[in-house]
């Protein structure tokens, strides 16, 4: 039995929209039915979030191991959330390195960050990474929530140009993979992330009118799925593919519409926000109504799991607004000047700023006997570690949230050089009860997350 | 808004099949590529340029039972291996260049050696026999992008929903958008589409007796651009302080009633109130008085009879009020300040006029004795126009069951014809460019099991991939109706399509996707050049910079002038903004007009600003990323990627000095220095452009030193000279370009068995003086363009 979810007035206000008055509607007050039918009692969250071109890991790992770890100076802004972080050195992700494929190491790290994978070097043909963490958590727990999961960002997919030598720009603006050949695009703009989760049932429908219109869409889908099995007997292996993908993304559809009935609910619960604009002008605005978002979809129970990236692999957004007006990736070939490293220390406690906003939002909202936080694993990170030298090895990783208490934090934890980070996640997969035998380049389980 | 409407298909295309394409796919004029043959690969260049040299350099370790990265050089024993196995060894040049191989600690190469070696490798993958046939390659299917969506949309229904805008952004490839291979189709996408043909039904077809007021589109003011007009309120508005206008382009989707609202307050100060007008393409509509303060924002309305189209929609501030002597400091300044605009319609009634795209589908209404009929009528018109091509039989049969389901329902004839229209825009032969194999023969598509050689593709696919190409949308009416005659192939008849679609608006399509991708000046929205070093720049800066190279490139299309005016020409189109910018005096206002530049430095797309500021830096020029841009998008001779993990550059000491002095440290690292070589002279040619693209004399303290000298041993002195041994590169750029042109009208990556194609393609150009539409036509009637590789 799923606790009611209150949505609290602060939520509402932060970030969402201007100087308003509302007339504040019942989403205000408790809940007067559970959300969804069947919701696991308290549901265990998954996100994860990505930062482009490393970090300043002399500023970034604490000095010393285990539970009486100081913050260094980019982890300060997570002080209220020590006891709800863990902070995990000397992980790595060996398959974004060359391996012989010369250049090109800010598109094969993010396509490796949660996939374990060696991406297929190509501008085009034969795209190629590895299904990923997030979505094979999606796969089994997806039927869950009306959305499997939830994709978010800041950056567009590039429009233009070459990314990065040699890759196509799908590797370095996707983090999630479906199928090692379909990356999940990321929506950008706030306004349609929220009509997306909340707002496209609304359409003042009754009940009647919406299961003609289920019925018209379901009908829909029968005939679209009959003309892709008819064309697909006709084609070629690529674009064979091409139609599975076609026909993978109808049956997604087939689902939800089928659910629809059921997620109306969520509909009525958060019914009373005020729909975002647009995308902010403002970069920590967009930051954060993302991170809202994200945060309301968890409430509310529409997804339990969601990666965001506060900008494509190789970034080179300028920071004016916090004194740093070079782009972050010319800048982190600092070349050891000190003064390039102190800009990039600004950027990456910057990001932590926002991160930090993030677990306050999670830990302010009841639920079960604890918090949303506390239900959540949260992994933070880059698929660089030093942005000048391009490894990828000692990693900046760390993981928030109590995974429903099966993650013990409080705690930095230093493991053995290269250890691989997907042995993270196929731990975390365990914990969030989807568990899988190997994935990526894993070699095991990581131990001590829970203590 | 323009209505073509659709006559030519009209009668018989029921009963039109596949044969029909079969004898339109033979009527084929198709010239061979004059290009002389490459001699065969043979075995003696092999050991006399290459054994040498593995041996002593490269078999220590890459040989062997264990070589390392699983690479045995000791197995290549002629060059028919090498060609087999281009991608490895395309990587051991790339390597060799760069100096990461071999390692450091290991016997070197003299320049020379590795020259040689280089050399062989590159002549051995370049040779491909012209004579013999050729492959033309095999695009994957693509699915419409996000422009094509629109477009094809707006051709189809004749009305312009700009649902895509939408849609998640397409991935790039090759440095386009609409490459079939990287073009995916994630559950989001299939959600928008099946949101997006609801909507687009809803508004195309009338099928409620009701009556509506139609679909509603706010414009936040605080989101709106700077030409908006006012300026910034707080972080939710704009404000109008004098006697002005804030105003939205928007397309209104047809003639009719709409409801124009704006959520406004008044800053009220001296005897009147605000008064405001509502304002249509700058004639006021009707004014009111805004009674409204801060604290309560208002919504005024006011219902227009307005005709379809483009128009600029807002309002305008009709009384401004200035007294500094007021002693209440709130009673000295009357202005009006906006929260939002909205436009809701048109308003459907009982007795309105049916929109046109409604028209368009339902030309004929049904009686109860002709209903079938008529069903397989309208659903097999607007079908073959929305898959490019007749519909088969079966696929009209399983169409009409959505009128019969929709009446089995309850539902009348149109929303019967709603659900069927919104099934067609969500199915795959809508959403996908399909193409099929056929065999040379019989021209009849085979079964795909069985591999074919290489055939035509059939008029309607051709004319699909003139249309895509050029216009960015389906094929329009002639060009059906050439296909569904067979004629699109014969008598000069591709020459003539050309020349008239690129002299249709349409064509404006090439420079959006084209231009804008190949150029990389869709990044110009995302640039953020500091505002600390850079206080000139903003949005009307950012966007009359795109202005200019659109409206640039634009003229070179429609004056079909010659390609070669890119790198270097004597106009371009300024207004006042970017003329400011320039230092070019004595051009006023905000129109774009064509201006001639004499003894100027600029002239041709690499002096403009948006070329410049996209190259650049937030803080500071980028002399490398100019030369890099220079040699991957005007020579077509990209260095190959840096060294993927430089760990030297840790121990390296600091570079110091100007920026020059920098690079030229950097150069002094063997391992950078061959490509540096390449990129840093062409950039610091153009260091007299700083980071925005604007004039100066000197960098900081330093007099700017815009001289070098290439590789080659070319030396110039500013861009002037730069350019003018860029033009002489006529047919490196004519290439580069073609290779560009031909990957975004392919939809692929081009490879190393289109060169035959590619050598024509420029042959042709150069003979015919370089002429935009030449090249275009060379490209249609190129293998690769007409025909299609058959597979397993």
């Amino acid at each position: 039995m799923s606790q009611p979810r209150y949505i609290s007035r602060r939520t509402v206000l932060r970030g969402l929209g201007t100087a308003v008055a509302l007339p504040w509607l019942e989403a205000m007050a408790p809940a007067a039915s559970p959300v969804g039918g069947s919701v696991h009692p308290d549901p265990r969250r998954m996100a994860f979030l990505y930062v482009p071109n490393g970090a300043h890991m002399q500023a970034w790992t604490p000095e010393t191991e285990g539970a009486s770890f100081e913050l260094p100076f980019i982890l300060e802004p997570l002080k209220a959330f020590k006891d709800d972080l863990l902070v995990l050195s000397g992980l790595a992700q060996d398959n974004a390195a060359a391996h012989g494929d010369g250049g090109g190491d800010h598109a094969r790290s993010l396509a490796c960050f949660l996939t374990g994978t060696h991406p297929t070097k190509t501008d085009g043909a034969n795209i190629k990474a590895g299904v990923s963490v997030d979505q094979v958590a999606a796969m089994k727990l997806g039927q869950n929530t009306r959305f499997p999961s939830l994709e978010l960002g800041c950056d567009r997919g590039a429009q233009s140009g070459n990314c990065d030598s040699g890759y196509s720009c799908a590797y370095s603006s996707n983090i999630s993979w479906r199928s090692p050949t379909t990356p999940m695009a990321k929506e950008v703009n706030p306004r349609l992330v929220f009509d997306r989760l909340f707002a496209s049932q609304s359409k003042n429908l009754n009940g009647a009118e919406r299961a003609k219109r289920d019925f018209y869409r379901q009908s829909i889908l029968d005939y679209v799925i009959e003309d892709a099995n008819q064309l697909r007997g006709r084609l070629g292996a690529n674009d064979k593919r091409k139609v599975d993908e076609y026909l993978n993304a109808v049956r997604e559809l087939e689902r939800r519409v089928a659910h629809s009935e059921k997620n109306s609910q969520v509909d009525v619960l958060l019914g009373g926000i005020k729909k975002p604009s647009g995308i902010p002008q403002d970069f920590k605005d967009h930051i954060r109504l993302m991170l809202d978002l994200m945060v309301l979809a968890f409430q509310g129970d529409v997804t339990r799991i969601s990666t965001f990236m506060y900008a494509n692999e190789g970034s080179n957004k300028s920071y004016s607004f916090i004194d740093v007006p070079e782009g972050h990736h010319d800048l982190s070939h600092h070349g050891n000047d000190k003064a390039k490293h102190e800009k990039i220390k600004k950027i990456n406690r910057f990001h932590m700023e926002q991160f930090a906003y993030l677990l306050g939002k999670l830990k302010a909202i009841p639920e079960g006997g604890g918090t949303l936080l506390d239900n959540t694993m949260i992994v933070y990170g880059s698929g660089i570690g030093d942005g000048n030298r391009h490894n990828h090895n000692d990693l900046p990783i760390l993981v928030a949230g109590k995974g429903g208490g099966t993650l013990k934090p409080g705690r930095h934890i230093a493991y053995p050089r290269d250890t691989p980070l997907n042995n993270l996640y196929l731990s975390l997969l365990d914990k969030i009860g989807a568990p899988v035998e190997s994935l990526g380049d894993s070699k095991g389980r990581l131990d001590k997350l829970d203590g | 808004m323009h209505f073509r409407f659709f006559m030519v298909l009209t009668a018989g295309i029921v009963g039109l099949t596949l044969p029909r394409m079969r004898a339109s796919a033979q009527s084929v004029k198709n010239e061979p590529p004059a290009k002389a043959v490459n001699a065969p690969a043979s075995s003696a260049s092999f050991e006399n340029q290459a054994a040498p040299f593995l041996a002593k350099y490269c078999n220590v370790c890459h040989g062997g039972d264990k070589p390392k990265a699983d690479l045995n050089l000791t197995t290549f024993k002629d060059e028919s291996a090498i060609v087999k196995n281009r991608k490895a060894w395309t990587l051991i040049k790339d390597y060799i260049e760069s100096g990461e191989m071999p390692p450091e600690e290991k016997l070197q190469p003299s320049e020379a050696e590795a020259a040689a070696f280089m050399a062989f490798i590159t002549s051995t993958l370049a040779k491909v026999d012209c004579t013999s046939q050729n492959d033309p390659g095999r695009v994957t299917i693509r699915r419409l992008n996000r422009s094509e969506y629109n477009n094809t949309i707006r051709d189809l229904l004749g009305v312009d929903f700009h649902a895509a805008d939408e849609f998640p952004s397409d991935d790039v490839g090759y440095g386009f958008d609409n490459i079939g291979d990287v073009l995916t189709l994630p559950p989001i996408l299939m959600e928008k589409y099946l949101d997006a043909a609801e909507k687009i039904v809803e508004q195309a077809i009338v099928a409620g007796r009701g009556s509506s007021n139609g679909p509603v589109k706010l414009y936040e003011a605080e989101e709106l651009p700077s030409t908006a007009g006012g300026s910034p309120y707080n972080d939710f508005a704009r404000s109008l302080a004098s006697e002005s206008a804030l105003s939205v382009q928007h397309t209104f989707p047809r003639d009719g009633e709409y409801l124009l609202r704006a959520r406004v307050f008044g800053q009220q100060a001296g005897p009147e109130q605000v008064k405001m007008a509502f304002v249509v393409d700058g004639k006021a509509v009707k004014t009111v008085e805004v009674a409204a303060v801060e604290s309560d924002p208002k919504i005024y309305e006011f219902r227009a009879k307005l005709r379809g189209g483009a128009r600029r929609f807002g309002v305008s501030f009709l009384n401004d009020y200035y007294n500094e002597k007021d002693p209440d400091p709130s009673q000295r300044d009357r202005n009006l300040v906006v929260d939002s605009l909205e436009i809701q319609g048109p308003i459907q009634t009982v007795d309105s006029p049916f929109p046109e795209s409604h028209k368009k589908i339902l030309f004929k209404m049904p009686t109860k004795e002709n209903r079938d009929e008529v069903v397989r009528e309208l659903l097999a018109k607007f079908a073959s126009r929305a898959y490019r091509r007749p519909i088969t039989p079966g696929e009209l049969a399983r169409l009409v069951k959505f009128v019969d389901l929709a009446q089995q329902n309850g539902d009348n004839f149109e929303r019967g014809m709603q659900v069927a229209v919104e099934a067609i825009l969500v199915s795959p032969q809508f959403l996908f460019r399909v193409e099929l194999d056929r065999s040379p023969k019989t021209g009849r598509r085979n079964d795909p099991k069985r591999p074919t050689t290489a055939s035509l593709i059939d008029e309607f696919e051709l004319a699909s991939r003139l249309s895509y190409f050029l216009w960015s949308s389906m094929p329009d009416d002639e060009l059906l109706k050439l296909a569904l005659d067979g004629k699109l192939r014969a008598d000069g008849n591709l020459e003539n399509q050309v020349k008239r679609m690129l002299r249709d608006p349409k064509a404006r399509a090439l420079v959006e996707n084209f231009a804008d991708q190949w150029l990389q000046i869709r990044n110009i929205k995302t640039v953020s050049p500091d505002r600390g070093k850079f206080p000139g720049f903003d949005d009307d800066l950012r966007t009359a910079m795109l202005t200019e190279t659109e409206m640039f490139f634009g003229a070179v299309i429609r004056d079909d002038r010659s390609v070669l005016d890119l790198i270097d020409s004597d106009f371009t189109y300024l207004n006042e903004r970017l003329a400011k910018h320039y230092g070019i005096p004595e051009i006023k206002g905000e129109q774009f007009r064509r201006v001639t530049l004499k003894g100027n430095e600029r002239g041709g797309l690499l002096t403009q600003a948006s070329i410049l500021t996209v190259t650049s830096n937030p803080t500071r020029t980028s002399p490398v990323k100019r030369g890099k841009w220079i040699l991957e998008q005007v020579l077509g001779t990209p260095p190959p990627p840096p060294p993927g993990d430089v760990p030297e550059l840790d121990n390296q000491k600091t570079l110091s000095g100007t920026l020059r002095q920098r690079m030229e440290q950097h150069r002094s690292n063997p391992s950078c220095a061959s490509c540096h070589a390449r990129m840093d002279p062409l950039g610091f040619g153009f260091e007299n452009f700083d980071a925005i693209g604007a004039w100066r004399e000197k960098d900081g303290d330093a007099a700017v030193d815009a001289s070098g000298v290439l590789p080659s041993g070319q030396k110039f002195r500013g861009p002037k000279e730069l350019k003018a041994i860029l033009k002489a590169k006529d047919k490196d750029f004519v290439r580069c370009l073609s290779e560009k042109l031909l990957t975004y009208a392919l939809g692929r990556g081009v490879e190393y068995y289109d060169v035959c194609a590619v050598d024509a393609i420029v042959a042709g150009t150069v003979k015919n003086k370089y002429k935009f539409s030449q090249l275009v036509l060379e490209i249609v009637k190129s293998d690769p363009f007409q025909k299609r590789k058959g597979k397993g």
